[in-house]
């Protein structure tokens, strides 16, 4: 086991914003941490670097006790590197950034040299060596930081949303430099992302996240809403004028639910009866996943179904086909 | 007008004929303005680095009694300093009043409250993610303050230069420390207060003119630093 965390919480301003009772992570795995914006990802990518101390908690991270103290901290820093969504370079040149790690650690001149340029050679950005690291693209920024976290040979690397501020390219690039790092190097990879697909994809593993606690994999289709109430004292979820979705709750006001994909039935539109529960929209993608199709349907948001490849075959839907969606009172769970 | 063209005309012929008095008068200016903006650099700077960096109790009020030190008048701190190096003050026996060591202690109290506010908001004004990047990839606390300064460093530039403009520009430390000696602790400034009570106008207005060049040339001069290091 690589990191072992117990009751570990991170309070800002008076606000618990990371609650995890209990997290196991293994070494020589690709952890995807999914989860909403605001669920705690962020911190607790940071917490895992050593560059913030949780408010209470302990940390195990090999078979030591993590010790939040600066002096202890530095040298776990040299095996785990993060980082950032938006990576910032020094003001120097690509060469000198990726440098930095390297001069820190005393590395020979000659052997720097060779890690500095085998390290961009894995990003693809060997020829901006010489570039002002400023007038890098934001993709271009984000692999060279990645090149640079690299180049200090971690045993974790962590990666805050590494694709959510990069253009379809450099996506592709990054996703590659992730599976090449941990097949070819063995470094531990963390990454967080709001993206499932990309989670599924690039990830052993799936860490959700939600409201700062770890969570099942049902918190997808995130919505916030008003709580209404009709005549015949149904309750609706209002996420905007034209989308009403029928919800079980006490709650009244503004509220987030939540739609367990796995528990959505697609059907074609002409073969769907009118209900409470059901919701007319049209396939924008199907993306196999191995044992399920996930179809993503625009019903005014876009909403995420998992058809398991069964209930695919028996009933397939296709991209652009108008079709129903039916949430079941018991897929919805007001959050 | 024409004591403007007049006295530009006699500033180019007092430049061009490299009068002895007046050389004398520009070095001396040159060399205690630069040891004062040397020595409050020297003290300022890690001071700001200090407080910009750390968290402490009464960081605040530190900043808030800079920033009011910020509008000392010279006059009073050439009063306090006098009260020290005079020879019934503690430092009396060290015998500093009217010389260029008094102007210097005078003109460093006056400037290290510019140096270490702009230096504070230089480093303030730098981005959070430099002082994390650093730490993340193995810095020691001193190697990441090294990169956070590095990314201050045209601000804290700033800050010198403008120290330097400042007590280059200024009299009443020169004035009442130094005393105006010829050829000892006579600065441009006090020199032009000098010809101002004679009534010679024109050589006033030609040495502030010289005051002007000499400035434009030493920020000529941090510009062109500036250029190379962003180049």
């Amino acid at each position: 086991m690589l990191f072992e965390i117990n009751n570990l919480s991170k309070v800002y301003a008076g606000r618990k914003v990371l609650d995890i009772p209990e997290l196991r992570l293994e070494k020589g795995k690709v952890y995807g941490l999914l989860g909403p914006n605001g669920s705690g990802k962020t911190t607790l990518l940071e917490i895992l670097s050593f560059l913030l101390p949780p408010t209470t908690g302990e940390i195990v991270y090999g078979s030591r006790k993590v010790d939040f103290s600066e002096g202890f901290l530095q040298g776990l820093r040299r095996e785990v590197v993060m980082v950032e969504q938006q990576p910032i370079l020094f003001t120097t040149s690509v060469y000198k950034n990726v440098e930095f790690g390297l001069r820190i650690r005393r590395v020979p001149k000659e052997r720097r040299k060779r890690i500095i340029y085998e390290v961009l050679d894995l990003v693809g950005m060997r020829e901006f060596a010489e570039a002002s690291a400023h007038k890098l693209s934001g993709g271009e920024t984000q692999r060279v930081a990645i090149a640079r976290a690299l180049a200090c040979s971690p045993k974790v690397i962590l990666l805050d949303e590494p694709t959510s501020n990069v253009d379809i390219e450099n996506q592709i690039a990054i996703e590659g430099i992730l599976r090449d790092i941990n097949i070819q190097k063995g470094i531990f990879v963390i990454f967080a992302t709001h993206n499932t697909i990309q989670a599924t994809k690039l990830s052993d593993h799936i860490v959700f996240l939600f409201n700062g606690r770890p969570a099942s994999s049902v918190y997808e289709n995130i919505f916030s809403g008003l709580i209404s109430t009709d005549d015949n004292g149904k309750k609706y979820c209002s996420i905007h004028d034209k989308l009403k979705i029928a919800v079980r709750t006490n709650k009244t006001g503004y509220v987030k639910i939540s739609v367990n994909p796995i528990m959505i039935k697609v059907l074609p539109a002409r073969d769907a009866r009118a209900g409470d529960h059901r919701l007319l929209g049209r396939v924008m993608q199907l993306i196999d996943e191995g044992d399920h199709v996930r179809a993503l349907i625009d019903v005014g948001i876009p909403f995420s179904a998992l058809l398991s490849q069964g209930e695919y075959k028996h009933a397939p839907v296709m991209a652009g086909e108008s079709v129903a969606l039916f949430c079941p009172p018991e897929s919805i769970e007001v959050v | 007008m024409d004591l403007l063209v007049d006295s530009l005309i006699s500033a180019i012929l007092l430049l061009k004929s490299l009068d002895a008095e007046v050389c004398a008068i520009v070095l001396v200016s040159l060399k205690v303005s630069s040891s004062s903006t040397l020595i409050a650099s020297l003290i300022g700077i890690p001071a700001g680095f200090a407080i910009a960096f750390k968290e402490f109790r009464g960081k605040r009020m530190t900043i808030t009694i800079l920033n009011t030190l910020l509008a000392l008048p010279t006059v009073v701190i050439g009063l306090f300093v006098y009260a020290f190096v005079s020879r019934r003050g503690i430092f009396g026996p060290l015998d500093l009043l009217y010389t260029q060591k008094a102007i210097i202690i005078g003109q460093v109290i006056l400037i290290i409250p510019i140096v270490t506010t702009f230096t504070i908001a230089a480093i303030s004004r730098i981005d959070e993610r430099y002082r994390k990047s650093a730490m993340t990839l193995g810095a020691t606390t001193l190697q990441t303050a090294g990169v956070v300064f590095r990314e201050a460093r045209f601000s804290i530039m700033a800050a010198v230069i403008a120290s330097f403009g400042r007590v280059i520009a200024e009299v009443g430390i020169s004035m009442m420390l130094g005393g105006n000696a010829k050829g000892f602790t006579r600065t441009m400034t006090t020199a032009m207060a000098l010809e101002y009570d004679k009534g010679e106008f024109v050589l006033a207005v030609a040495l502030g003119l010289i005051l002007l060049t000499i400035s434009f040339a030493v920020n000529l001069f941090f510009n062109y630093l500036q250029g190379r290091a962003r180049a």
